[in-house]
């Protein structure tokens, strides 16, 4: 199983793509930008309804309303973030397939935050009273404090780095 | 005079001990990251809104508030966490151009959005957003885009992050 991992690891680094932001002398900044622009709208945006529904700050908006105006950007925000992210796997996946702190955010955290997101996106409305719930303050901040533990995991991944991995 | 100041810098002993501690380090970008995830995508969603892009259906002015306060507090924290690093290696960034660059473009963007704050109440008004506003609000989110783009080249420059 690991193996057929390896081997697609190596057959997504000599794709074109790869192959061209590899040797391209501009393109790397950009795809990061991409990665980072992707995942600003869409932490932002989580953190906007994750904030609102804890009740902290100001309450201008319901949150279901808050929810209702974010949904789109959230999620095209979510797709950049996504591309960004598999162009910078796809140039050193071999790399990262074997860091342990690329596995956990990849294989545990997101899959966990990105649930919650759901949960916390699709219950906003019938949430949306007066005393929210104590179960959607306790899924906003687990929401918010999950994303926050992807950032970190992305943080750690060149901690784990062996002699050689550095691109 | 300026190089003196940042021998100074870098060479106190609290700006020493959070920049040689592997965790120290760690917890200095996590938290520089996700403030500026938090800044930038919120200023985002309030430029796309007043450029009528995003959420139509509920008030820029509303929005905006929601997210001031939060935009705010996010770069307070991007700010700090960004200073203790630079503090770190001071000398270094002194003759580092893109540092430099990204600098201002922080600042100009940081303008930018105090503006947008300042008026979005008064252009969220019939018959609709302003031309000028939109205009305002374009440039806001490029200088952010900007800032990105500036921020990924500092340490593949200097060699550190």
């Amino acid at each position: 199983m690991y193996e057929l991992l390896v081997a697609f690891c190596r057959w997504i680094q000599s794709t074109w793509w790869a192959q061209s932001i590899l040797t391209s002398s501009w393109a790397f900044p950009y795809v990061q930008l991409t990665h980072f622009t992707g995942l600003s709208l869409w932490i932002g945006t989580n953190a906007l309804l994750d904030l609102r529904i804890l009740g902290v700050g100001k309450r201008r908006q319901t949150a279901s309303q808050l929810s209702e105006a974010l949904f789109v950007w959230n999620w095209i925000g979510f797709g950049i973030a996504v591309l960004g992210g598999f162009l910078l796997f796809s140039i050193s996946a071999t790399i990262y397939i074997k860091n342990p702190a690329f596995r956990i955010k990849l294989g545990v955290l997101i899959p966990l935050a990105l649930l919650l997101h759901i949960v916390v996106q699709r219950k906003a409305r019938a949430w949306d009273r007066e005393d929210t719930p104590v179960a959607a303050k306790l899924a906003g901040l687990a929401e918010l404090t999950l994303w926050f533990c992807v950032a970190s995991a992305a943080v750690l991944i060149p901690y784990f780095f062996g002699p050689g991995d550095l691109p | 005079m300026l190089q003196h100041f940042f021998e100074q810098l870098q060479a106190n002993s609290w700006i020493v001990a959070m920049n040689t501690s592997a965790w120290m380090s760690a917890v200095l970008e996590v938290v520089h990251y996700f403030s500026f995830f938090v800044v930038v995508g919120m200023i985002a969603i309030v430029d796309l809104r007043i450029m009528g892009v995003a959420g139509r259906k509920q008030s820029a002015a509303q929005l905006a508030e929601q997210a001031f306060p939060w935009i705010w507090t996010g770069l307070c924290f991007a700010v700090f966490s960004g200073f203790v690093m630079f503090a770190g290696q001071a000398t270094e960034y002194l003759h580092n151009s893109i540092f430099h660059r990204k600098l201002l473009v922080i600042l100009l963007a940081t303008v930018f959005g105090a503006w947008v704050q300042h008026s979005v109440s008064k252009w969220d008004r019939p018959p609709g957003v302003p031309a000028r506003a939109k205009i305002v609000a374009f440039v806001s989110l490029a200088l952010w885009l900007g800032a990105i783009l500036m921020g990924v080249d500092v340490p593949a420059i200097t060699g550190v992050g």
